[in-house]
């Protein structure tokens, strides 16, 4: 059998779906050994994407047609600049499932080591068809394989309220499948096709309905409920401050994205269905900044350091919602990049606070007075990620900040403009508290002054994402312009 | 002619390295002392060593990465930056060994002498940024620097101080953040031009925006009045730190960025004819009148210099705003007198109170008998405040006045007859008491370096009773620096016609930005 680079899309997902049914067999022998293999798989999956990355900037996009059926009877895989996402989307496992094999040690009993990796593969693997896939009933099954994964993944550890965390995560989740599977099934109804693209070609030639607007209208809401816009985001602080540091890593930097990849695919369809969006975009871009707002103002209240890191993913959110709803060049490359952006700086926040909790043993700030002092790497990291999260030149955050920020005024919102350079002051009310207990006051607790640098399996990754938030902010015009022409593509669409 | 040269961009990496080399260095006292004056003199030379280059008309560029056309971070050193350059590597070489002497005793000086270099390292990115971008990154790395060095002493009021600080100058960041991207989407480049790169094109409703963005952005390290209130309350950072940075990097920076807004973004002509720069004027005349009334309430000596620093930083941008060629050589000369005299005085205070423990101006009798060298600066920097000829100040008054003259604005002229009445009542009351007063027979709060002997801890120290008779001059190691910064003070009263001196980049400064050939009118 000969290579071909569209098998390689095609094993894409499957990889790590497939591996995922091997960990509990290779857990049986070893629950350790379950950890190396679920790297080696996040790393083969990362190399695959990378190198389909490379081969996309060479030779363009890639489609593939499962089982060698066409569009629109078969299942369509696409390789394009938005689906090269599943890219970073591999590497940050890869880099997230390392730091696991301490953590676990700490927070999650022995025997559901297998199933943590199993899920985490399984997550990998949703995640990656949800942002290859333009089959709308493959985009359902996909974001179900992520949902599930995280529900579970969330009470994994098994601990008090993680059992109603994850409920109330499935609750709403589940009313946003539920309206994903409607919107489905009625366009399904209207054009009898299910490939995206295929359905809006055929909304386009026929009769403009309301059916169809109600179907768009129903996934908006969906995704919008998936990416937790304020005031949707009830489902999310929870959830994602009481799931283990490497699970809070995952779900709040990568999972949330499958709501804001939705939003993009519903643009998709909306743009080449030609059903005017502008409604819609005015109250992407009120909610949004409303959301960022809001989101940094409620992470003010928070003691808990990873309530408040969920907190400002709502802010985060908000960002990305207002700079696609803005529907201008330089403001949707901003969201795009700020897609890649905010995961990156999350997951490096995340694993740092996991960091600190797993060895102190502690988690509130009160507590943590301090701990600067005896674990400066990891605060240091943390230091950084907090600099990029509020937007501070010259790290990743003040890329994606300034391009939003470029689009609000160049389309003459100067409103959201505004919003959008203030909101992150809310923001950093907090992490300026968080910085003074680290580095500016006395350790009240023996925990903190007894407390080491984690192992090197977590202190690596730590460090490695906290020298990329920097790196990225220096030469972030590399991913401004990888985005870019799928930028001009979906906004030509549109007609705007 | 434009010279592409690495040297805009070595300068402030010197001080980064140094910054990073303090840290490894750690708790080896020698080594942290050594990088931390090598880096010093090592960017004193990069600096200088650039002199003679501008001084024939050449501009030093270096770009460094390209984010999308138009926007780019890259230093480009003309002869504006090369002068605030200069006098910021100048202060530091002489604020460093200061500082060694001052923080002797202090907690966690690895922190204080890392965040110190990467605060002038961020300074030096300032005055050779190339556009507004990488002046933005600069300015908000220079809030983030400062920050531990205002919180240094981790008391609950300090960390009151750096939280007031950073709203204050976080909330500026962010205003010249917007006020950046509303001249990128109005001009399409960001890149500093002589004739400023704005026109009117762009609508007087948007100009008048962004114009108020960019100088409320930067107005608050100027500290303009209303936007001051957090420098007095800095003050309660170490005295090298209020000196360096309070007097000069933080504040200088803000001045520094409002005249790159008036000349370089905006440029001379286009603001003429808008006429917004008046407004910046008139606030600038009121806070030098205000400040200098406030500086005369306050007894704490530190506190004093806080609202006399704020007076004076007003006295630059209303020679900026004047947008003539005089007054705008009076708005560059400023930066530098203003600095050497105004770390004079914080030096002596420093020394002052490191000596004595008096931190307040009504303790201050007969001090001068005492420790004469440090109020010898203290008298010569105050008579350059008042504006005496031969001293720095009066060569800003001079410029500044005529400058004003030829802008048809004959009543800047009372505001600086006001103002110099004013320096006078609040300083000369200082060196008359330190001279002439007797000190009255009380127990007095010691010195840091008089209880040092008997307990180390510096709390107690401050509870030591101790007689404070006869001649005790402060240590060679703080007396250096602040007499070399007096003779400073003289050196630019004195050389203003000098080719080479400080004075001569001023007027190239000036023949750049306004398009002259010849000398100034």
């Amino acid at each position: 059998m000969t290579f071909s680079w569209s098998q390689a899309v095609a094993w894409l997902p499957v990889l790590p779906l497939a591996a995922a049914a091997l960990v509990p067999i290779v857990a049986q022998r070893n629950a350790r050994a379950a950890g190396g293999f679920t790297f080696v798989v996040t790393l083969l999956t990362a190399a695959l994407a990378v190198a389909l990355t490379i081969r996309l900037v060479a030779e363009g996009p890639l489609t593939v047609h499962l089982g060698g059926w066409v569009a629109p009877y078969g299942i369509e895989l696409r390789f394009d600049r938005l689906g090269a996402w599943s890219a970073p989307l591999a590497t940050f496992f890869a880099l997230v499932v390392p730091f696991a094999w301490r953590y676990l040690e700490g927070s999650v009993p022995r025997e559901r080591w297998a199933a943590f990796y199993a899920l985490m593969l399984l997550n990998l693997g949703g995640l990656i068809g949800f942002s290859l896939t333009v089959d709308l009933f493959n985009l359902f099954l996909a974001m179900e394989v992520v949902s599930i994964s995280s529900y579970a993944l969330v009470a994994v550890a098994g601990r008090g309220t993680a059992a109603w965390a994850a409920l109330k995560y499935l609750l709403l989740g589940s009313v946003s499948s539920l309206l994903v599977l409607f919107a489905v099934a009625l366009l399904f109804a209207l054009t009898g096709s299910l490939n995206l693209f295929d359905v809006a070609a055929r909304l386009a030639a026929s009769e403009p309905s309301p059916a169809a607007t109600l179907a768009l209208a129903s996934l908006a809401v969906a995704f919008v409920v998936k990416a937790a816009l304020f005031p949707l985001h009830v489902w999310l602080p929870d959830a994602h401050a009481i799931a283990p540091s490497p699970v809070s890593a995952v779900l709040s930097g990568l999972v949330v994205k499958i709501g804001i990849v939705g939003l993009v695919r519903v643009m998709q369809l909306a743009g080449e269905s030609g059903i005017a969006l502008d409604v819609f975009s005015e109250l992407l871009m009120l909610l949004g900044a409303v959301a960022i707002v809001m989101g940094a103002f409620l992470a003010i209240f928070q003691d808990d350091i990873k309530l408040m890191l969920a907190y400002s993913t709502i802010s985060n959110i908000g960002y990305i919602v207002l700079g696609l709803g803005l529907a201008v060049p330089f403001a949707v490359s901003g969201a795009l990049v700020h897609v890649f952006n905010h995961a990156l700086i999350k997951v490096t926040l995340f694993l740092a606070a996991g960091s600190i909790i797993h060895q102190t043993g502690l988690r509130t700030l009160t507590d943590l007075r301090g701990v600067g002092r005896t674990l400066p790497q990891t605060c240091a990291a943390m230091t950084l990620g907090a600099m990029a999260i509020v937007g501070l030149p010259p790290t990743a955050g003040f890329i994606s900040k300034w391009y939003i920020g470029l689009g609000a005024f160049s389309a003459g919102r100067v409103a959201y403009g505004f919003a959008l350079v203030f909101g992150a002051l809310f923001v950093f009310i907090y992490y300026v508290r968080m910085l003074n207990t680290f580095y500016f006051q006395r350790a009240t607790r023996e925990e903190v002054v007894a407390a080491v640098e984690p192992p090197w399996s977590m202190r690596g990754p730590v460090i490695a994402l906290a020298a990329a938030c920097l790196i990225v902010g220096l030469f972030g015009g590399i991913l401004l312009a990888f985005i870019t022409p799928a930028v001009g593509e979906l906004l030509a669409a549109m007609g705007s | 002619m434009e010279v592409l040269d690495l040297r805009p961009l070595l300068a402030p990496l010197v001080s980064f390295a140094c910054a990073a080399l303090v840290v490894v260095a750690r708790k080896n006292v020698f080594w942290r002392r050594f990088w931390s004056l090598c880096a010093a003199v090592l960017k004193l030379v990069v600096v200088l060593s650039m002199l003679p280059g501008t001084l024939a008309g050449a501009v030093y560029h270096t770009p460094v990465i390209t984010l999308s056309p138009g926007v780019s971070i890259a230093f480009r050193a003309d002869a504006y930056g090369l002068f605030f350059a200069l006098v910021t590597s100048t202060l530091w070489v002489v604020t460093t060994i200061y500082a060694i002497g001052y923080m002797e005793r202090a907690e966690q000086r690895a922190r204080f002498f890392g965040f110190f270099a990467v605060c002038v390292s961020t300074t030096v990115g300032i005055a050779f940024a190339e556009n507004l971008l990488t002046l933005l990154i600069f300015f908000e790395l220079l809030t983030v620097a400062t920050y531990p060095l205002v919180v240094h002493a981790e008391t609950p009021e300090a960390l009151r101080a750096g939280r007031i600080y950073l709203t204050y100058t976080m909330a500026g960041g962010a205003f010249v953040l917007a006020g950046s991207l509303m001249t990128l989407s109005a001009a399409g480049t960001l890149s500093f031009a002589h004739a400023g790169i704005l026109g009117l094109d762009a609508g007087r409703a948007t100009l008048a925006v962004i114009f108020m963005a960019l100088v409320i952005g930067f107005g608050v390290k100027a500290a303009i009045m209303p936007l001051h209130g957090w420098l007095p309350i800095a003050m309660v950072a170490p005295t090298p730190v209020s000196a360096l940075l309070h007097a000069v990097a933080v504040v200088k920076a803000g001045v520094f960025g409002i005249t790159r807004v008036i000349y370089n973004v905006f440029g001379a002509d286009l603001l003429g004819e808008l006429g917004f720069a008046s407004y910046l004027g008139a606030l600038a005349a009121c806070t030098i009148l205000v400040a200098s009334v406030m500086a005369l309430r306050q007894d704490q000596l530190k506190r004093r210099l806080a609202y006399s620093t704020i007076s004076q930083l007003a006295v630059a941008v209303l020679a900026a705003s004047l947008l003539t060629p005089l007054a705008a050589l009076a708005a560059v000369v400023h930066l530098a007198n203003q600095a050497f005299a105004k770390i004079t005085m914080f030096f002596g205070t420093g020394a002052v109170r490191e000596m004595t423990g008096k931190t307040h101006a009504s303790q201050l009798a007969g001090i001068g008998r005492q420790m004469p060298y440090t109020m010898g600066a203290f008298t010569v920097a105050a008579l350059s405040f008042v504006g005496l000829p031969l001293f720095a100040g009066f060569k800003t008054k001079w410029y500044l006045s005529l400058g004003a003259l030829h802008a048809d604005a004959w009543w800047f002229l009372v505001v600086m007859l006001l103002s110099s009445l004013l320096n006078a009542a609040y300083w000369f009351p200082i060196i008359h008491r330190a001279y002439y007063g007797q000190r009255v027979a009380q127990p007095e709060r010691s010195g840091r370096r008089q209880g040092a002997g008997l307990d180390v801890d510096r709390d107690a120290a401050g509870a030591t009773a101790a007689s404070a008779g006869g001649k005790r001059e402060a240590p060679l190691v703080l007396l250096v620096p602040t007499l070399i910064c007096a003779a400073y003070v003289i050196l630019l009263g004195t050389t203003a016609a000098v080719p080479g001196m400080p004075t001569s980049i001023a007027l190239i400064a000036v023949y750049e930005t306004f398009g002259l050939a010849g000398p100034v009118r």
